[in-house]
């Protein structure tokens, strides 16, 4: 591409935009709105699928013991713990230990503590942890007939719980981002579909002196290029706000939620938004000209 | 130049524009094509731009195969053809130098030379000094002078013009005509549809008379030959 072209496609681009400016503001207003919810839905369904991810990777087995067991009782549990197959650990965690690593979990929140008065509520346990994942549930089971064990808990049956809920969450936010980009596409297609009948007579002057079909695709390409990258910018705007705000609330609800951290996350998130908004205007307006360019 | 041979158009609602049209035009020829309304002269225009093709026959123009050429190639064919028609069909919003210079920058020619040949077409159709007009500003035949200079500011070696006098008084009609002899004398082939029977009769050019799809007369030195 010559560079006096290109510098006529710009023009002709921001001439197109400025002259429809009340819709080009209701094109890039719609392409923000589809794109920001598209974007809202991205961060769910990865958001669920790291919590699964978490869950499952986790081989630790809480063996809690009963509190009113000897320490030489509390010392032989772990001697067996140590003798088993298939184990990669086993550490102690006393419950003084215990409560001090929950004060600290909770951070700012540990006033809630205070409430207990002196009692410990939590019990001395054994974190173990098992060598593969696959291994856990066996282990649990094994351990949990030992004598002087209150119970083994895993995270495994609340993964199977978490696993029917990514897969709900991961089918609609699937099918409703498709419906999204579906609107995108249209809302673009059918802006360019304007600019392009509102330019007919100057695209028809163009074929009759032979002009090529991409010189005249060109500006309308860049125009809802223009529009889906302006629509995306915004959308990625509104996403790190939101993310901001609603992780905040978030962590302040439940200290302990798995939320995947801001950055780089939703940095990622709104580059991603911002190269959809810009593939679905260069896609809306190839096929807006598809029919207009044939003839 | 241009070589029709057996040449059919039948469009997709079944209508038959144009029967076995056999013509051959020479490079440098100024041609007329003559008929009532609805003959298949705009057919006939429509088929040299390649905006139809023949449903059977062959078509050459400018040497090149129409009907086997590839879509990519069609905009190679329209530059070496000028055309012009009745409604000017000027962008309403650019001036007349502008407006020409629009068919140079979209075919992507040189910006030095732009300006140049710009003006150089603008001279040889006498609006040089209105070149900064915008065409609501001009009357019609000026706009068609613009149309004109806009038609052979690629250098075209055909001319194909769809009842250009069509909207124009008979005085301005001959200054049409005028610069049509001035183009067609630098060598440029001219064919040029015209229901016009005074023009006609009095350029003493070739004729070719298109009556109910088929040709019904091609005289060297012909008359218009229909009443006025």
């Amino acid at each position: 591409m010559k560079l006096n072209t290109f510098e006529y496609f710009l023009h002709e681009t921001y001439l197109s935009l400025k002259r429809n400016s009340w819709m080009t503001v209701a094109a890039i207003g719609t392409v923000a709105v589809a794109l920001f919810v598209f974007g809202m839905f991205l961060v769910i369904v990865m958001n669920t699928n790291r919590m699964a991810d978490s869950l499952e990777s986790q081989v630790e087995i809480s063996v809690y013991l009963k509190d009113d067991i000897s320490q030489s009782k509390i010392d032989e549990i772990g001697d067996k713990l140590r003798e088993m197959q298939g184990l990669e650990s086993v550490e102690y965690v006393s419950k003084e230990k215990a409560i001090e690593d929950f004060r600290e979990r909770l951070g700012e929140q540990s006033y809630i503590l205070t409430a207990l008065g002196s009692d410990n509520p939590l019990p001395n346990a054994y974190k173990v942890k098992a060598r593969v994942p696959s291994l856990v549930a066996t282990a649990a089971k094994v351990i949990r007939q030992f004598d002087g064990v209150e119970e083994a808990r895993y995270g495994q049956d609340v993964i199977q719980h978490l696993f029917d809920i990514t897969r709900i969450a991961r089918i609609i936010g699937v099918s409703i981002m498709a419906v999204l980009v579906c609107a995108t596409l249209f809302i673009i297609y059918n802006t360019i579909r304007l600019t392009v009948f509102a330019r007919r007579r100057e695209v028809a002057i163009m074929k009759y002196v032979g002009a090529t079909d991409w010189f005249i695709r060109w500006p309308f390409i860049m125009e809802g290029i223009v529009l889906g990258a302006v629509g995306g910018l915004i959308a990625a705007v509104f996403l790190r706000l939101a993310y901001r705000f609603v992780a905040k609330s978030i962590t302040d609800a439940l200290t302990f939620f798995p939320l995947i951290p801001e950055s780089p996350f939703i940095y990622t998130i709104g580059f991603v938004v911002i190269v959809s908004g810009i593939c679905m205007g260069a896609l809306g307006s190839t096929l807006s000209l598809k029919r207009f360019l044939k003839a | 130049m241009i070589h029709m041979k057996n040449v059919c158009k039948e469009y997709e609602n079944g209508s038959v524009a144009l029967h076995d049209i056999n013509v051959d035009i020479e490079p440098g020829e100024f041609v007329f094509i003559v008929g009532p309304s609805g003959a298949g002269k705009s057919t006939f225009i429509r088929l040299l731009l390649r905006e139809v093709l023949p449903s059977s026959g062959e078509l050459y123009v400018n040497g090149k195969d129409v009907i086997d050429m590839p879509r990519s190639e069609v905009p190679y064919l329209r530059r070496e053809l000028g055309v012009i028609f009745q409604d000017f069909r000027l962008l309403p919003e650019k001036t007349v130098a502008e407006n020409v210079a629009f068919a140079m920058q979209v075919i992507e020619a040189p910006r030095r030379t732009m300006q140049h040949s710009v003006n150089s077409v603008l001279d040889i159709v006498g609006l040089r000094p209105k070149y900064r007009s915008f065409p609501s500003q001009l009357s019609g035949g000026e706009q068609q002078r613009v149309a004109i200079a806009r038609a052979i500011v690629n250098k075209p070696s055909i001319v194909i013009a769809d009842e250009p006098t069509g909207n124009l008084d008979p005085s301005t009609s001959w200054e049409i005509m005028d610069i049509f002899k001035r183009i067609n004398a630098g060598g440029t082939t001219i064919v040029m549809a015209t229901h016009d029977k005074n023009i006609v009769d009095t350029m003493k050019k070739r004729v070719i008379a298109i009556e109910g799809g088929r040709i019904v007369r091609d005289e060297a030195q012909g008359g218009y030959g229909y009443e006025a």
